[in-house]
């Protein structure tokens, strides 16, 4: 095959088998792969309703067929499971170079299957594959674990691993690879915790062949041209990173604050920004296995109370640990994001379960005898040690682990949690952008932003600019901006790049390195397919379209201060003509004609 | 302080307040040096473009203009994001849309994240 490079790898966890499979052909042209393959080998495979902490969830690494080829920013993975934290399907995605190395030693992806009895970790090195114990491992963090692996292998191994926070099922753990790149969402680091799996350490030496050089060289090089030439993607996502959005969702108005109860603009914005970033604690820039736009950040905080070296945050991280949770200081959301990256924590989740936790705190629903401190919007201080005591479960960051759903449920208020699905929402308010709010509502995985970014025409004018305001038409551009996603996604190139290119270059570059021929309508309609499918496991999994809502507060409470004062988010005139354009019935159910013309 | 400044005050150096602030982002403040000014106006969006395109030189202007052509209105070049108010201008009446006193303007190189 080119492309892919054929061979699935099968680990039993539970009786120790490691098995090498050759990969379904047809059904890697149909679903491309990482999210799309990822899903659909789980599917074939498992219940959905299986319990998401139990032997029978499979965890499936999946590469797609760029990853690892000279296609730009072809560095993906993607991580899947059922999630601990939304009982939905999660398809967590990761760049660094874990996805490229295991593809050189010659796997497209692995299946985990049961439980290992006690901890231990996988050793792949080309066609020698092991199970090792990896006791000495248990408690240690991304980074120490790291380190130790690749003494223990191989320097130039790539390693992705747990830390504490998934080895204490937190539900919102993550997955770790090359140190600080995360499978964040959806708490697949707890279901690689509870099979006792400490890491997959991956060495290959191997390479993936194209199958036509030339034309794969002119369909990457025009692509790598487009994003280099990008102003977005060429200059400032290198110069300032994701959180250059700061000051823009700030001014626009549509930035939430304290847990969305005062949104839409953080009185000192500014010094949590991108900008602020870049003069003061930025040391350098740093991109994943063939990046052409570098916006990962490497930072330093050389002295006081929040010292550390480490990498972030995004502007995800700089907000839920910000102006989510009413902090200003950059140096102590640093320090939250390094703990997050060293512990495996989702920073959106733990930011965004701290705020709701600083509400309820704020309104009495919980008080000092369950947080052990007193817990008000502002406290930096506060968010760091949450998130250590989170990671250990430890004190009120055993309530923490469990997510903000399940916290505001459990003190009585499950309306303060800012989540949908169960998953928290991310920086965009939805009563600003109404697009977004759409795209929260009907994602497969739950509040989530890299599902369809809206954001993109709504507020930054990318590839033109929609009225944020407005709800006509949010319903076919949605489902383009998700079907899109899904492809992308699943062809193991970096979403970032679609700020610059589009579907005719994923396509070209799909269509010369693996020599099937796909048309830009066929990769929409296998991001369609992927699309239907995973809302197809949900309705399965006992979803309805009542899932498909935002927040009341969201819904209700207007905005109260800034340009967006008095907006809400109307999503009752965006779903109807949502499920219309997707070709469902009012319940939100795909029609047969739609599966039988999606081949599901 | 609002309305037309003596003669005798200007002469002394004294700047007209137009109560019209202009905020500067990302790399633009690599150009200006300052994130904030109140110290220039224009009636349209147009009109301040200009001024501030006139005070700053010609890093800014290619940044926020298209390059001239002849015969053809002043065009914006595509690469920045313009608010009035926390309002883009594209929803407004674009480069046209007039300025009144305490109007905040928001300039952006065209940027994304996520």
């Amino acid at each position: 095959m080119y492309g892919w490079v054929g061979q699935i790898l099968r680990i039993n966890l539970t009786n120790g088998t490691i098995k090498k499979e050759a990969l379904d052909q047809a059904e890697a042209r149909k679903y491309l792969g990482a999210r799309g393959l990822g899903t659909r080998l789980w599917i074939k495979e498992v219940d959905p309703k299986v319990e998401p902490l139990s032997a029978e969830n499979n965890l499936i690494f999946m590469t797609g067929p760029l990853t690892g080829t000279l296609a730009t920013n072809g560095g993906r993975y993607n991580v899947v499971c059922k999630a601990p934290l939304t009982g939905a399907m999660a398809a967590s995605n990761s760049g660094g170079y874990w996805g490229p190395e295991l593809k050189y030693a010659g796997y497209d992806g692995i299946i985990f299957e049961g439980k290992a009895e006690k901890p231990v970790y996988v050793w792949i090195n080309d066609d020698q594959v092991e199970i090792r114990c990896a006791e000495h491992l248990w408690g240690k963090d991304v980074i120490e674990t790291t380190d130790t692996l690749r003494a223990e292998t191989d320097f130039d191994a790539k390693v992705a691993c747990i830390g504490p926070a998934g080895e204490n099922l937190v539900k919102f753990a993550c997955i770790m690879n090359d140190y600080t790149r995360a499978a964040g969402r959806s708490g697949v680091g707890a279901v690689m915790g509870f099979k006792n799996l400490k890491a997959v350490v991956v060495k290959g030496s191997g390479a993936v062949r194209v199958a036509d050089p030339d034309g794969f060289l002119e369909a990457l090089t025009k692509a790598r041209q487009m994003v280099r030439s990008h102003p977005v993607t060429g200059t400032g996502l290198g110069l300032y990173g994701t959180e250059i959005l700061i000051n823009i969702l700030d001014q626009t108005g549509a930035l939430p604050v304290n847990n969305f109860r005062d949104s839409g603009t953080f009185p000192n914005a500014d010094a949590t920004s991108g900008e602020t970033l870049a003069k003061t604690y930025l040391v350098r820039n740093k991109g994943c296995m063939g990046c052409a736009i570098g916006c990962g950040r490497i930072v330093n905080v050389p002295d006081g109370p929040f010292k550390g070296f480490g990498e972030g945050p995004e502007y995800e991280a700089g907000w839920s640990y910000g102006a989510d949770c009413g902090v200003d200081n950059l140096a102590a959301i640093i320090k939250a994001n390094n703990y997050c990256n060293e512990l495996g924590l989702d920073p959106i989740t733990m930011g965004s379960t701290i705020a709701c936790a600083m509400e309820l705190f704020e309104i009495g629903a919980i008080t000092e005898k369950e947080t052990g401190r007193a817990l008000r919007f502002g406290d930096a201080e506060a968010i760091v040690e949450l998130t250590r005591q989170t990671a250990y479960r430890e004190g009120f960051g055993d309530e923490l682990a469990e997510g903000s759903y399940r916290l505001a449920t459990k003190y009585g208020h499950p309306e303060l949690s800012m989540s949908v699905k169960k998953q928290e929402l991310p920086a965009y308010d939805p009563r600003g952008v109404q697009g977004i709010g759409l795209n929260y509502a009907t994602s497969n995985r739950g509040g989530c932003h890299v599902r369809g970014y809206m954001t993109s025409p709504e507020v930054l004018g990318i590839p033109e600019k929609l009225d944020n305001l407005a709800t006509e038409g949010k319903a076919g551009w949605t489902k383009i901006f998700q079907d899109l996603t899904a492809a992308v996604d699943s062809s193991g190139i970096c979403l970032f790049l679609t700020f610059a290119i589009g579907a005719p270059e994923v396509a070209a570059q799909l269509s010369t390195a693996t020599g099937v021929e796909y048309t830009v309508d066929d990769v929409l309609k296998i991001g369609e397919r992927i699309w239907n499918m995973e809302r197809l496991f949900n309705l399965a999994n006992g979803f309805t379209k009542d899932d498909d809502t935002l927040p009341p507060r969201l819904l209700k409470e207007p905005i109260k201060v800034g340009p967006l004062k008095g907006a809400v988010n109307k999503l009752s005139e965006m779903l109807p003509e949502y499920y219309k354009v997707r070709g469902w019935d009012e319940d939100g159910r795909p029609t047969p004609e739609k599966l039988e013309e999606l081949g599901l | 302080m609002a309305g037309q400044p003596l003669k005798s005050l200007r002469s002394w150096g004294y700047k007209e307040v137009s109560h019209l602030k202009v905020k500067f982002f990302a790399l633009l403040r690599d150009i200006t040096r300052v994130k904030e000014t109140v110290d220039f106006t224009g009636g349209t969006v147009l009109e301040l473009l200009e001024n501030l395109c006139s005070h700053y030189g010609k890093r800014l202007t290619e940044w926020i203009f298209a390059p001239p052509a002849v015969g053809k209105k002043r065009e914006l070049s595509g690469n920045v994001i313009i608010l009035v108010n926390g309002r883009a201008i594209e929803h407004l009446a674009g480069i046209e849309t007039p300025l009144k006193q305490d109007d905040e303007v928001a300039i952006f190189p065209r940027m994304a994240g996520g």
